[in-house]
């Protein structure tokens, strides 16, 4: 399989706070990597660079083949390439469900409206939420919320999402609805690299479980090796404080 | 035959105190309320009435771009954009209203060779100084949108002026409308001041009023309410179009 992201010795400073210290990692197309790690340690940094939300210091990171800050490259361009999920939803509260997926094809992509609102229904349709087109976010639960950002990101045809803690600010209670809408998106061969705390979703989806730690990749492995035989003592002490 | 000249009241009592209560109460008497004046003289007051509108109105619309151009330069990562926009935020809220319009109307022409009627100085004084807060009003609202938003709409391809004008605009300027109708009402009564520069305006059309029927209690107690007319309706007006946006977004 073709790599879809690739990054380079990547390094990342806020003044003289260096949170990333080189990071390499390559993606390949249809993968599903979850980042794990405690809070700080630069994991949401690393995947926030993948779409240029944040300026690197150094490094290279390419996604299918651009050079996301290289001069001659159209970040809007590949932005549309990259999906991404936040934290905190971030809806746009002032348009209704509908137009939250649709604004994209239609002021990036200058698809017609009533196609883009075609593909938006089918969209709601995949993430559970058919009946919700024309509701607002506020009146929306979190996990609706964020079933919407999915399809609201889906609806760009990125070639890889990145997902950014999207169960963490969910009650417990809704955090299911949110992670099986993943795990179908893995299963038909999305690209998918996902930050998170939920250790069983790793388990069970993950083609490979990182974990970062001070700003470095400490242990890389598939899941079963990862859970069931971790190497570095950092993530034997990580793992031993989750589990309880 | 001579006109009694009214005494504020306080002045009579403690002139007063040791006379019979008699001459209190004709003392007291001396002014006479004539409600009748104020019918009077409120058609007289229309055309001021008028000029306080248009001045308002043409001030603010230009006041409001002037803010809106002026706000966004605030928060530009461009050096120049934002001393720029922070020295004219800072000389206009820095100076009375008053001196900036005599400056405008007695100062400016002297350099210029041009001298400026007094309803487009007004006009221009109202614009130019209510921009300066709008600016700080716009720039508030903007800065206070999660930045979330921005992210959220640069991760989805629109580009930043695009995420600007369909994402943070529309909800910023929802935001905007409470202070912005606390500037419009204080712009509305800021126009009494170029009576200074003679302009026709409400509070000008009754002193000269006054200057004719000396009935001073009468007519500003008439302009006074004139005023409150408007900036009544005009907080009436600007709640109404809130509730009409907030209804839109939760149906």
């Amino acid at each position: 399989m073709k790599p879809m992201i690739e990054i380079k010795d990547l390094h990342k400073s806020y003044g003289n706070v260096e949170v990333l210290k080189g990071i390499d990692l390559t993606v390949r197309q249809g993968e599903v990597v979850v980042i794990i790690g405690p809070s700080g340690s630069g994991k949401s940094t690393a995947l926030r660079c993948i779409n240029r939300l944040e300026e690197i210091s150094s490094g290279c990171i390419k996604v299918d083949g651009f050079d996301l800050y290289a001069e001659d490259t159209d970040i809007n361009y590949v932005r549309t390439e990259a999906g991404m999920v936040f934290q905190q939803f971030n809806l746009f509260p002032h348009l209704s469900v509908l137009q939250n997926v649709t604004i994209g094809p239609v002021k990036v992509r200058k698809m017609p409206r009533q196609e883009a609102e075609i593909l938006g229904q089918k969209l709601l349709e995949k993430v559970g939420l058919p009946d919700k087109a024309h509701a607002y976010p506020e009146q929306l639960s979190g996990g609706q919320k964020q079933r919407v950002a999915i399809a609201r990101s889906l609806a760009m045809q990125p070639k890889v999402i990145l997902f950014d803690e999207p169960t963490s600010a969910l009650d417990p209670e809704l955090v299911g609805e949110v992670l099986d809408v993943m795990k179908r998106l893995a299963a038909e061969g999305m690209t998918m690299v996902v930050v998170t705390h939920e250790m069983a979703f790793a388990k069970e989806v993950a083609d490979r479980v990182i974990f970062i730690d001070q700003g470095r990749i400490q242990e890389e492995n598939i899941p079963s090796e990862f859970f069931d035989n971790p190497s570095n003592p950092r993530l034997r002490e990580f793992l031993g404080k989750v589990a309880h | 035959m001579a006109r009694a000249i009214p005494m504020p009241f306080f002045m009579h009592r403690h002139a007063d105190a040791t006379h019979s209560p008699g001459r209190t109460t004709r003392g007291f008497m001396a002014f006479q309320f004539k409600p009748e004046v104020m019918l009077d003289t409120a058609p007289l007051l229309w055309d001021g009435i008028e000029l306080t509108i248009i001045i308002t109105v043409l001030g603010l619309v230009f006041g409001f771009i002037i803010g809106t151009l002026v706000g966004l330069g605030r928060i530009s990562r461009n050096r120049l954009c934002n001393a720029v926009a922070v020295s004219y935020v800072e000389a206009i809220r820095g100076t009375p209203l008053i001196v900036q319009v005599m400056f405008l109307y007695f100062g400016l022409p002297l350099v210029l060779g041009i001298r400026i009627p007094p309803v487009t100085a007004g006009v221009v004084a109202i614009a130019v100084n209510s921009g300066a807060y709008i600016a700080e009003i716009v720039r508030g609202s903007i800065q206070s949108i999660n930045t979330g938003q921005m992210e959220a709409g640069r991760s989805i391809g629109l580009t930043h002026l695009q995420t600007m004008l369909y994402i943070i605009w529309p909800q910023a300027f929802k935001r905007m409308i409470p202070p912005l109708g606390n500037q419009f009402i204080i712009s509305l009564k800021d126009t009494s001041l170029l009576v200074v520069i003679g302009v026709g305006e409400l509070t000008r059309q009754g002193q000269e009023i006054i200057a004719v029927n000396f009935r001073a209690f009468e007519v500003w107690l008439t302009v006074a309410i004139m005023y409150l007319c408007m900036t009544l309706t005009l907080s009436q007006v600007l709640r109404m179009y809130e509730r009409k946006l907030n209804a839109r977004t939760s149906r």
